[in-house]
């Protein structure tokens, strides 16, 4: 019959939602949970290994950590959409080989110093932009189309890297991973760099406010006037920006480019980003949230490895962790939640 | 059971007023779409010819065939749970991880290991199922993090290893050939879909799931086993990645803990490629058998061309976006993310 | 400065039409400057339309709007705002995850954000200048889901007075059922905003509490069937009045298929019996219904009543409470157990909910019981083809072939469809009917009346949430109102004895 605004019928039940103090409970949870379980998690691995309390861990852990944050910071922008981002492992292999050879390397006489890196970090954004355009524009859905632009990365990284590895030889970009500033790589920094701008973006940001209000309630948004289509693709090509410089600073740290250099990077970002708070129903947390969530999976990571569990059931936790993430988050909404695809 | 003869009288209502329903002359968009994966079997096909007369051979063919067929088989179950609207990622990295156990349970369990594999496959795929339905985690969820678990775990119980066949007769069935030309793996195939088709199609289990593709809630409130279904769709595809399993093990002779992990994409290319739609509902097993072909005779093809084979990743990510833009049901849009 | 006689809104006969229901049939009215119109109408009177249209949701057929003399066409919400025009939906359309003040200025930030950079403090005045026009203590800054209810509405009411900034002229406010929800202190609260809300703007205030709208409006209209049935002077006129207007003299003719009811009611067996059932949107609800029984339940949005069909069915939400089928308990846990339990539910969305559009008719009609076309595990295709053969027929389904895709009937025989899924078993016990008639034409909704008429003969006790007052009065041998979600009044209405809307009306309300 008469459609309904917003989707609600003439004759529809109305249903108070929940004020103050009901959300914030839920609130409290949501923002100090994964900062509980961090603590939790450094004080475990602290009591059990000595190893986990040196200041030389600290470092190689942090170290370790720069690129998944830097790959998470954005990610985040397309989970506050309520939208999923598989292709970071891609489009990280096709800018890592673009990076390594672009930059003085083995393989060629190319010596762009600075410039190979950001031509790397927009070939990440038009990756990104690829991605935006296929959901945004063809309405595939994102795990689908960020899928399928995976595979188009990790082509493309295949092709480039024709069978001979491109070594790196250029200074600045070999210095990132083994300069030290007070004990950290430079890797760190730039990922410190980073993740404020991505903050700052998120924040105070109109692509940031409106990537957040697009998960909260996009058809208000739309009713509004507001074009969301332009938000939804400049969200996916931040993300895929952020993947450029991650795939850069990941051949800095691998000393070559590598078709592999993104491997894991799609799910650990994933699983930090949830367990920080960002969830993927969209709207929530933000990048501060992630980067919490970032710290979990890298003192977890660490800290299994030095308590002797095998490198490779950690990825296995990590799904797990998402698993179990995911569902306790929609266990109290359980009845509501009738169709879940 | 019903009786006619005691229906409870409705006397006959007076012929109503609103006018019958329009009648449709133009050929119906789905015989139009379920001919199109025929059409471009026939097409590549004649194309491949051209380009290599021995295409037709059939020795050729037969290759063909057997080399689609693990793929096909992985589909098979995949197909199910995409037709209730859901996806399954993990089939590569389940199959990757039975292939494994099936390597290391032969010595012990001689032939009783590929059912043991398979059920173990299908108590995976089960798993999934009930972790979706009933924490209601979405599908793409629960299977990536099933992908990375079933990869951990291949990877920790084969210390990352290839793990060798030691009684390569328990599975020289699954890579034989009947008469010259017939594959073994290609019937195992067939057999499975056409079990699966027919067990779709003589119970009503079939219109089930296309009703729970189509319009879940509609499902729901007639009163359908939604969620026993959907379980069911996720025990066929696990099965069907311990198959797979089978027929890779057979023609490699060892387990490898990644060695089918990179048939996911190539699977979701057959399944979208072949004509199901991914929002659920409308497809069926015989167009991914035929999706199937099609992106091995494109494999074939890039090769019989002169492309590199790196460029194959890039042809399954431009053919799975491209199948899934055409394929979609675009009424459901306004709920997609 | 503004002529204040010179209506800033004129509504003049606005058609809107659906697929068989005319919504708009020639609506006309005025608004003048700084005035409150009340609109009163029962439900699918056309008030919801009205308001849609003018907030640009819905494009009308015919007619003209005008704004300050000015005909204009609506695109729409943001045109709509561009014309002055801005509505405050009944279900909150405020985004919960971003601050107050972001949602007051949402999408015409203007100086709030320069340069694609937020400057907070802009934009928390430029909000607190909205919340200041209706003497609002809320925190601009606030997360909007943090807010209570009915700060949040505050916050809706801002967020539309924006639209002042926007244009030269005052705007038209549209306040649509504002008050369902609230609390009474709330409900004062809100009173005295719009008086303040006067100063600055006109209202077009909608509500089914007629005393509210009595109280607040200068003017009232009545809408009755997509028309302005009266216009009404609340200083001057009474509560009784209106009523009048609203239903009118209702002429089913036998619309209703009289001459089909089964007789007594007294002494029937019940057959459904509901004690002390609460759960989400309802509290302590008992009520029984016989065999052959019809009862209408009637309420208004947020009664709790279509919450209470969708429970019956094991579809929402029961916190304790008993339902029996028969003597027997049943289980509200899901729709399979309610199927099993004899009971079937015809959906209000049936788009959504009630058929499955890509699947054939006879697929659709056998979809709940596919137990009665089987042997063990195999279809007995033969027996379905026999089977939905014989109802098409009994029901005078129109068409092609049990083949063809529902998707392709009209409403009315997609609607038949779906009812004769629950019939095929010869054997429901207790049918739940959820705006059966919704988006029908008259020939169709006769049709169906004629068929819940014969059921009730054969014995099914049937709960029916009637589109309107009329249906419900003249369909139903009781109705039961529900008001806040409990049961409120138990009024039969036996043929012959038919209690007046009117009476309905105020348990209502």
């Amino acid at each position: 019959m008469q459609p309904g605004a917003l989707g609600v019928e003439a004759g529809a039940t109305a249903v108070r939602t929940p004020g103050r103090p009901a959300l914030a409970r839920g609130d409290l949870v949501q923002t100090l949970g994964p900062s509980a379980v961090l603590v939790v998690l450094v004080v475990v691995f602290g009591l059990a290994s000595p190893q986990f309390r040196s200041m030389n861990n600290l470092h190689s852990m942090v170290d370790a950590a720069a690129v998944l944050a830097v790959v998470t910071v954005g990610i985040t922008f397309v989970l506050l959409l309520g939208c999923i981002d598989l292709s970071a492992t891609g489009v990280m292999a096709a800018c890592s080989l673009t990076t390594s050879l672009l930059v003085a390397n083995t393989r060629n006489a190319l010596d762009l110093g600075v410039w190979g890196v950001v031509v790397t970090v927009l070939l990440g954004g038009v990756f990104g932009l690829l991605n935006g355009v296929i959901s945004v524009r063809l309405k595939v859905p994102s795990f689908m189309a960020t899928l399928g632009v995976s595979a188009i990365g990790i082509g493309v990284a295949t092709v480039m890297f024709a069978g001979v590895q491109p070594g790196l030889v250029d200074p600045w970009v070999s210095g990132w991973a083994t300069q030290r500033w007070f004990g950290f790589t430079q890797l760190a920094y730039l990922a410190l760099g980073c993740i404020i701008i991505g903050w700052f973006v998120q924040r105070h940001t109109r692509l940031g406010r409106t990537a957040m209000a697009i998960g909260g309630a996009e058809d208000v948004l739309i009713l509004s006037g507001v074009r969301v289509g332009p938000y939804k693709v400049a969200a996916f090509t931040v993300a895929g920006c952020c993947y450029g410089l991650a795939a850069a600073m990941a051949t800095s740290q691998l000393g070559a480019g590598l078709v592999q250099a993104g491997g894991g990077y799609t799910f650990a970002s994933i699983t930090a980003a949830i367990v920080g708070g960002t969830l993927l129903s969209g709207g929530r947390g933000g990048v501060l949230h992630s980067m919490v969530g970032v710290l979990i999976v890298s003192v977890l990571a660490n800290g299994l490895v030095l308590i002797g569990v095998s490198p490779y059931v950690q990825r296995g936790f990590q799904g797990l962790i998402v698993v179990i993430a995911v569902g306790g988050a929609a266990w109290p909404l359980r009845r509501r939640l009738v169709v879940v695809k | 059971m019903s009786q006619l003869s005691t229906t409870p009288a409705i006397p006959d209502l007076a012929p109503p007023a609103d006018p019958a329903p329009r009648r449709r002359f133009r050929v119906q968009r789905s015989t139009l779409s379920g001919l199109a994966p025929l059409v471009a079997v026939l097409a590549l096909g004649g194309a491949l010819t051209v380009a290599n007369p021995r295409f037709i051979d059939p020795r050729s063919l037969s290759a063909l065939a057997d080399s689609a067929a693990p793929l096909a088989m992985l589909a098979i179950g995949a197909t199910v749970v995409v037709l209730c609207g859901g996806i399954d990622l993990s089939i590569g990295a389940l199959a990757s991880l039975s292939s494994v156990l099936l390597a290391m349970w032969i010595p012990t369990l001689g032939s009783a290991a590929i059912p043991a594999v398979v059920a173990t496959a299908a108590a995976a795929g089960l798993l999934q199922g009930v972790l979706h339905v009933v924490f209601r985690i979405p599908s793409f969820v629960v299977t990536l993090g099933g992908m990375t678990i079933f990869s951990a775990i291949a990877l920790v119980i084969s210390d990352a290893g290839t793990v060798p066949v030691t009684d390569t007769s328990v599975t020289k069935w699954a890579f034989d050939r009947i008469g010259d030309y017939i594959p073994t793996s290609v019937i195992l195939v067939l057999v499975v879909v056409t079990l699966v088709t027919v067990v779709l199609r003589v119970t009503p289990v079939g219109t089930w799931i296309a009703a729970i593709g189509y319009t879940e809630p509609a499902a729901r409130l007639a009163g359908l086993p939604v969620y026993p279904v959907k379980v069911a769709a996720f025990t066929l595809s696990g099965t069907t990645a311990g198959l797979a399993a089978v027929l890779l093990v057979a023609r490699t002779y060892a387990g490898n803990p990644t060695m089918a992990d990179s048939l996911l994409l190539p699977a979701v290319a057959a399944i979208v490629v072949g004509g199901t739609a991914i929002t659920g509902g409308h497809g069926g097993l015989w167009r991914t058998m035929a999706g199937a072909i099609i992106v091995t005779m494109l494999r074939v093809g890039l090769s019989v061309v002169g492309v590199p084979s790196a460029y194959e990743s890039i042809l399954y990510g431009v053919l799975v976006i491209g199948a899934v833009a055409m394929t979609i049901d675009r009424s459901k849009v306004g709920v997609i993310k | 400065m503004t002529d204040d006689s010179f209506p800033v809104l004129e509504v003049t006969d606005l058609r809107k039409a659906y697929p068989g229901v005319i919504a708009l049939d020639g609506v006309s009215l005025s608004v003048r400057p700084h005035e409150v119109i009340g609109l009163a109408g029962e439900n699918g009177a056309g008030k919801s339309t009205l308001l849609k249209a003018l907030v640009g949701l819905v494009r009308p057929d015919a007619g003209t709007i005008a704004v300050r003399g000015r005909q204009v066409r609506i695109k729409g919400v943001a045109d709509a705002a561009g014309h002055g025009i801005g509505m405050v939906f009944q279900e909150q359309s405020l985004v919960p995850n971003i601050t107050a003040a972001e949602n007051i200025v949402l999408g015409f930030e203007g100086a709030g954000v320069r340069r694609g950079i937020y400057r907070w403090k802009t934009l928390r005045q430029l909000a607190q200048v909205q919340l200041d026009k209706i003497g609002s203590r809320v925190d601009p800054m606030a997360r909007t889901e943090t807010l209570t209810f009915a700060e949040r509405q505050m916050v809706e009411i801002a967020k539309v007075l924006a639209i002042e900034e926007r244009t030269s002229t005052e705007p038209v406010i549209l306040l649509d059922e504002p008050t369902s929800v609230l609390e009474p202190e709330e409900v004062e609260t809100l009173f005295a905003q719009i008086q303040r809300l006067r100063e600055h703007a006109s209202v077009i205030f909608v509500s089914h509490r007629l005393e509210e709208v009595m109280r607040i409006s200068d003017r009232v209209y009545v809408l009755r069937g997509g028309r302005v049935a009266g216009e009404v002077d609340p200083a001057t006129a009474d509560i009784a009045h209106l009523h009048e207007l609203m239903i009118g003299t209702a002429d089913s003719g036998n619309h209703y298929h009289d001459d089909l009811h089964s007789g007594a009611v007294a002494e029937r067996t019940p057959r459904l019996v509901i004690s002390g059932l609460t759960g989400e949107g309802f509290k302590d609800v008992s009520v029984s219904v016989g065999a052959g029984e019809i009862v209408g339940v009637a309420g208004v949005t947020g009664s709790g009543r279509e919450a209470l069909c969708r429970a019956l069915f094991g579809a929402g939400i029961v916190t304790s409470g008993t339902v029996t089928v028969d003597g027997h308990r049943i289980d509200l846990s899901s729709p399979r157990a309610a199927v099993a339990a004899g009971i079937g539910y015809v959906p209000s969305e049936r788009k959504v909910e009630g058929m499955v559009a890509a699947l054939s008719v006879g697929r659709n009609v056998m979809l709940a019981r596919t137990d009665l076309i089987t042997h063990g595990p195999l279809i007995d295709r033969r027996r379905e083809a026999s089977l939905v053969d014989f109802w098409i027929e009994r029901l005078h389904i129109r068409t092609p072939s049990r083949s063809t895709s529902i998707g392709q009937l009209s409403g009315g025989n997609q609607q038949k469809v779906v009812v004769a899924r629950w019939l095929v078993g010869d054997d429901v016990k207790v049918l739940l009917l959820d705006h059966p008639t919704r988006g029908l034409d008259v020939g169709a909704k006769s049709e169906v009346y004629r068929l819940m008429r014969t059921l009730a003969a054969t014995g099914v006790a049937t709960v029916l949430l009637a589109d309107s007052l009329d249906e419900s009065i003249a369909m139903s041998d009781r109705v039961v109102v529900m008001y806040d979600g409990r049961v409120v009044a138990d009024i039969p209405a036996p043929p012959g004895a038919k209690p007046a809307p009117v009476d309905i009306v105020r348990e209502m309300v």
